[in-house]
Parts: C-alpha cells; structure tokens; sequence
C-alpha cells in the first residue's frame, strides 16, 4: 500500500473510532429504575393503608401524588446531572428516552382517566401497568441488545396476564414480584453494570 | 480516465476531521470532552473548532451550569453534509487505487 493511500485509510480509520467512541458516552440514568420501583412500593402501600398519620390517610390521592412527585424528582435530578455531566446526549440515548417519555405520558393518558371516571378495577390496572412497562422495557432492551432489560419486559408481560387470572390478593403478590425483580434488582444491576463502564472509559481515557 | 474527487481542506485535518466525527454521534458536546476525547490541547482545540465554526461545520454556544461557564458545540446541517461528501470522495479514492493497484 502506497503512503497516500494508508494516510486516506487511517482518516478512514479515525473515523470510525471517533464516531464509535462518541456513541458509548453514557449518563448515569439506572438510579431512575430504582426510584421508580421504590416508588410503586409507596403508592401500594399508601393506597393499601400502610401508611398511617393524616396525609397518608388520603388513600385516592396515593397513585396520582406519588407518580407526579417521582415524575417531578426525576424531572428535576436528570436535568441536573445531565448539565453538569460532562457526556453528552447521544442519538440512542435520545430513542430510549423517547421511549420512557412516552410509555410515562401514555400511563398518565390512561389511567387518570380511569381513576377519574370511577371505572378504575385494580387487577386491569395492574394489568394495563405493567403491559406498557413491558413494552418499554422490550423497546429499550432491543435498542441496547441488552438481554436482561428484554427478560424484565417478560417478567412485566407475564405478571400483566397473571394478574388477570388470579385473584386480587394474587395480582398484588405478581405486581410487588415484578417490580422487585424489574425494578429493584434489574435497576441495582443496571447502577453495577454503569460503574463498571464508566470506571473502564475512565482507564482508557487516562 | 474518470476525474478523481477532491477532499474537503477544512475536514482533512486530522483533529478537525476528529472533531467532526465525534460531534456526528451526539447532539451537542462540551469543549472539555471533545478535549478528553482528542487528547489535544486547549489552545489547538480551540483553533481548530474556531476554523470549523467559521466554515459553518459547527454551531458554538456559551451557558452556565451551576455558576460555570459551558461552552458547547454541535454539528450544524453543512457539517453533516460535508462530511458525508468527505467519507464519501474517500472510499472514492481508496476504490479506485485497489483497482489501479
């Protein structure tokens, strides 16, 4: 190979290294998985009358209030890690956040309403809840081909069917199931897997 | 003998053409991580966005994110064309030296 054209193959070369090096940024975002688990864990608790004392009393208010705070506190903790995070927004996390914006809206769009209009039963709640977790769950886990996020939307389709079937008592136990395994464990996982990512760019990088 | 295509001056250089193929995969990025990124320094890395801001390739805007300065850029519409055209006019000219070769 002549020198000019091994210069035109190493530019060739470059860019492709660059183009994949922008690509593998990451944000931190897997402690979002967990807050929401831990999230559902209060509204159940406060809908189910856990909660004493004169605020948690207010059983209707637990879903609404605790979704909208989460959404809020999110919000709120994502814009600012992601201001001040050195790492910017790449084209696939921009899809997968679509993916969750939308799935949340789509949740809000559906199940206010239910609530609303008194037509809310709480196993086709559940059911309705956990089949949208599930589609974004697949979506985000095809995106990343990542495995474990697309056995999560499973985990969620499977408990979405069950709670159909089973009684009320059964669809509260496959619903805290599901969150446990989706959420708390699987958003852990995510948090470990992240580390180790950013603690291997950080030797790279050094 | 069919004419061979020119490459872009304002892409060929090597931290520009760096530069522009990392701000191809995000939306907007930071001085100091196009700086982490390239190994370069400040100095030439300024100089060097400088001329792609002039040619219109990128697009630089200033904020402050909890009482510091940002300074941001990303790719502009022309950068992206021109890139396009850059990769393309290369594998052009790399097709056609294995067929002469």
């Amino acid at each position: 190979m002549s020198a000019e054209n091994q210069e035109l193959t190493e530019r060739l070369e470059l860019i492709e290294t660059m183009i994949a090096e922008g690509r593998r940024s990451t944000t931190r975002w897997a402690w979002t998985i967990v807050l929401w688990g831990v999230a559902f864990y209060v509204a159940i608790a406060w809908s189910s009358g856990f909660l004493g004392g004169p605020i948690w009393g207010q059983h209707y208010m637990a879903w609404p209030v605790t979704m909208i705070g989460t959404w809020l506190l999110t919000w709120g903790l994502a814009t600012r890690m992601r201001q001040s995070a050195k790492a910017p927004m790449t084209t696939v996390g921009r899809a997968i956040m679509s993916i969750w914006t939308a799935m949340g809206i789509s949740m809000f769009a559906l199940l206010l309403p239910l609530g609303l209009s008194g037509r809310a039963d709480q196993q086709v709640c559940v059911a309705a809840v956990v089949t949208l977790l599930g589609m974004a769950n697949a979506a985000s886990g095809i995106l990343l081909k990542w495995k474990a996020q697309i056995a999560c939307a499973v985990v969620w389709w499977v408990a979405g069917s069950a709670s159909l079937f089973g009684s009320v008592t059964q669809s509260t136990i496959a619903f805290l199931a599901a969150i446990f395994f989706c959420q708390i464990v699987f958003g852990i996982y995510a948090m470990i897997c992240e580390s180790r990512e950013q603690r291997r760019q950080g030797a790279a990088n050094a | 003998m069919p004419e061979m295509p020119e490459l872009n001056p304002v892409i060929h250089g090597k931290l520009r053409l760096a530069l522009l193929s990392l701000l191809s995969g995000v939306d907007e990025a930071e001085f100091t991580w196009l700086r982490e990124k390239t190994g370069s320094t400040d100095g030439n890395l300024g100089a060097q966005l400088m001329k792609l801001e002039e040619a219109g390739y990128v697009a630089m805007k200033k904020r402050f994110v909890l009482r510091k300065p940002q300074t941001l850029y990303r790719m502009t519409e022309k950068g992206r064309v021109a890139l396009t055209e850059y990769v393309s006019a290369l594998k052009e000219l790399l097709g056609n030296a294995v067929i002469s070769g």
